[in-house]
């Protein structure tokens, strides 16, 4: 067996707590498939064969996600004795996490907000545009020259947004948001 | 016999046409470019290819699709032995002996292998694809509701398994997540709508595209700008194009791992990973020079690109003869040919003959299209891995958004997209694989209806699942599966064989 080093031991204690959370979220998603399931319309008045009600098989996928849940939690905290929500929530103040949320605030803003309200060309640009211009600045580890990195990020949407609104409506005859 | 030469001989000959070369060769280069970016994955450029494609006729866009997957997984070969990290999931175990190979100067030499070896691999695939599919078809005709049924169950658990070694269960738990995720929107039986709270765009379900798009390439784009750290590139001049000797002398090798990743392509949902994987672990048990494993052993590096190119010949076998999917980008495939009017599944060879053997001679040409470009392009391919993933990313996700707007031109399938996106981060990064949940998204419909079916066949009754005999052999394994996932019961049977085996009697 290999060593374990004190980095990969902190992962699998992160892990842990990990697994106990998600096994309580995916005990109570189980069982309210479940219930949902049992409630669901049965159907009498069309007459249907009582063993072909649609809740059937989501109750049963249910049910078993539960089952899951149930084991996933009781291993995690039956094997995490020594494992700290402490350290679980330290994973929510690395740089990773800053770099983790620039990217989903971009994309979100993308593809939620600006696609649809302004041209499609446009909302690409200033998506391409940003996305290069905060990685290669700000969020870098060796951040470039403001004003270089703004020019070739500027460059780079232009050509992105224009190349993919061309090829995708006039090549692929596909049609835009 | 000869009616399968003929047929195959004109599967080849149907590419053979300007069109056909011309969507070969792009399609092909852009699966191997695709391979070779890390961050960007076969499966996800299949999805996204499927809605550039989906106004071509049939034939041309399952071309385009086949050649993309052929050259991703082959391409993905290319950043393992130059930046030791793998293009694709598939190429993990490439950069075990093809990245020391590099730092000894042999860049150039353990890339002519890995071209030549996937060359080989698909081509043992392709054999063992032309031989059992046709078979498999016709003893597929015997299944009904019940066979079809354990069969959707069996393809989600074998695939959770199999796809999370270490820890079954979550491999369980995102099957379970990708069925009930199909059993959104109208059932196909009785025409009710379930689980749509009142959003009308749920009615008729989540599509497969846009959430594949979301959770192999949004949640890949999160995972790769996440991290810090800078990749460097080692490379030399050394000859590319191997020598005979090279190819021969690890036949033994080769046909093996041509073999086990077959066998790996038909496992449902067990891609090319596992394959190749599991062709490096066989490779290094019955090795002369085990000792070199993992130093820069060029009979590793043989196994490993063996091994995952004879997936794809092998994914497609259950792929086409009964819509099971093979691998998670042979799941895009039944997707793409559900679009394009073609039905896989036990009557395609029935109905359209033909188009299996159009399968393996698009499988035939993007192999050579692969081996030309592998052992011609390695310049213009170092290249590509030069590009900053700062300036590469958002272009994929400019591309993430416009593939799954494109197909029913709805922006609810963008959110699709980001919702598998984030949920398939989050899923990832707490080591529960994707295959699984894509099987369960794909095979939810068949598992549903065919188990309701069943139950109204036999007027309610539940032993005809048990007592037909496929049905009772299908059973008996889910059962061993799931059973020997249980640690306290593989241990008790471990210990049983240990009891009753001459060595282990101490």
């Amino acid at each position: 067996m290999s060593e374990v080093t004190p980095e990969e031991e902190l992962v699998e204690r992160r892990m842990n707590r990990a697994d106990l959370l998600t096994g309580i979220v995916f005990t109570v998603l189980g069982l309210a498939i479940a219930y949902w399931s049992w409630v669901m319309p049965r159907l009498e008045v069309r007459g249907i064969h009582p063993a072909t009600v649609p809740g059937l098989v989501p109750g049963l996928l249910g049910a078993a996600l539960a089952g899951c849940g149930i084991v996933l939690a009781w291993r995690a905290g039956a094997q995490g004795r020594d494992a700290r929500f402490t350290e679980f929530f330290a994973l929510f103040n690395q740089p990773e996490t800053g770099r983790f949320a620039i990217v989903v605030t971009l994309a979100l803003i993308y593809a939620l907000v600006l696609v649809g309200l302004i041209p499609f060309w446009l909302a690409t640009a200033l998506f391409v545009f940003s996305f290069i211009f905060i990685f290669e600045t700000w969020a870098s580890p060796t951040p470039k020259p403001l004003a270089r990195a703004a020019l070739w990020a500027l460059v780079q949407a232009v050509i992105v947004a224009g190349l993919v609104t061309v090829v995708f409506e006039d090549g692929f005859l596909v049609r835009l948001p | 016999m000869f009616e399968g030469f003929t047929l195959l001989g004109a599967g080849i000959a149907h590419f053979m046409t300007p069109e056909g070369l011309f969507n070969l060769a792009w399609a092909s280069l852009l699966g191997v470019v695709i391979g070779a970016l890390p961050g960007l994955t076969a499966t996800m450029g299949v999805a996204l290819l499927v809605t550039l494609t989906y106004k071509m006729p049939p034939d041309q866009a399952i071309l385009c699709l086949m050649a993309l997957y052929v050259g991703a997984i082959y391409g993905g070969s290319r950043s393992a032995i130059l930046l030791a990290i793998p293009g694709t999931p598939a190429s993990a175990a490439t950069t075990l002996d093809g990245f020391p190979l590099a730092r000894a100067g042999k860049a150039g030499m353990a890339m002519g292998i890995a071209t030549t070896s996937s060359a080989l691999g698909t081509l043992v695939g392709i054999a063992f694809l032309s031989l059992i599919a046709p078979l498999l078809a016709e003893f597929a005709l015997r299944f009904g509701s019940y066979e079809f049924f354990w069969l959707a169950l069996f393809g989600v658990l074998i695939s959770g398994r199999l796809t999370a070694i270490d820890d079954p269960l979550k491999g369980y738990v995102a099957g379970l997540l990708g069925l009930l995720v199909a059993m959104i929107g109208m059932e196909g039986l009785h025409a009710y709508q379930r689980f749509t709270f009142g959003i009308s765009s749920l009615g008729s379900g989540v599509d497969l595209i846009p959430a594949m798009v979301g959770a192999f390439g949004f949640a890949e784009i999160l995972g790769v700008m996440k991290d810090r750290i800078t990749p460097k590139l080692v490379t030399s001049d050394d000859r590319v194009l191997p020598r005979l000797s090279d190819l021969t002398r690890y036949w033994r090798t080769t046909i093996r791992s041509g073999i086990i990743g077959t066998i790996a392509g038909i496992i449902p949902g067990v891609g090319e990973d596992i394959g190749s994987w599991a062709s490096y672990a066989a490779a290094r048990r019955k090795s002369k020079e085990a000792d070199q494993f993992g130093k820069g052993s060029v009979e590793g590096l043989v196994a490993a690109e063996t091994g995952n190119s004879a997936v794809i010949p092998g994914a497609m076998i259950p792929t086409l003869t009964l819509a099971l999917p093979g691998s998670a980008s042979a799941a895009v495939l039944i997707a793409a040919m559900f679009i394009h009017g073609i039905r896989p599944g036990p009557m395609l060879m029935q109905e359209n003959p033909q188009f299996l053997y159009q399968i393996v001679g698009i499988l035939l040409l993007s192999t050579i299209a692969i081996t030309i470009y592998g052992l011609s392009l390695t310049k213009l391919l170092v290249r590509v891995l030069l590009v900053p993933r700062e300036k590469l990313m958002p272009v994929v996700y400019v591309l993430c958004v416009v593939g799954s707007f494109a197909i029913t031109q709805r922006m609810f399938d963008v959110y699709v997209m980001v919702a598998f996106g984030l949920i398939g981060f989050v899923l990832r990064q707490m080591r529960y694989p994707m295959a699984p949940l894509v099987l369960g998204i794909i095979l939810g419909d068949l598992l549903d209806v065919n188990l309701r079916r069943g139950l109204l066949i036999s007027d309610g009754d539940v032993t005809p699942f048990f007592t037909r005999p496929i049905s009772a052999v299908l059973f008996a394994v889910i059962l061993i599966t799931v059973l020997m996932s249980m640690p306290a019961i593989n241990r008790g049977v471990a210990n049983v064989f240990k009891r009753f085996s001459p060595n282990g009697a101490n």
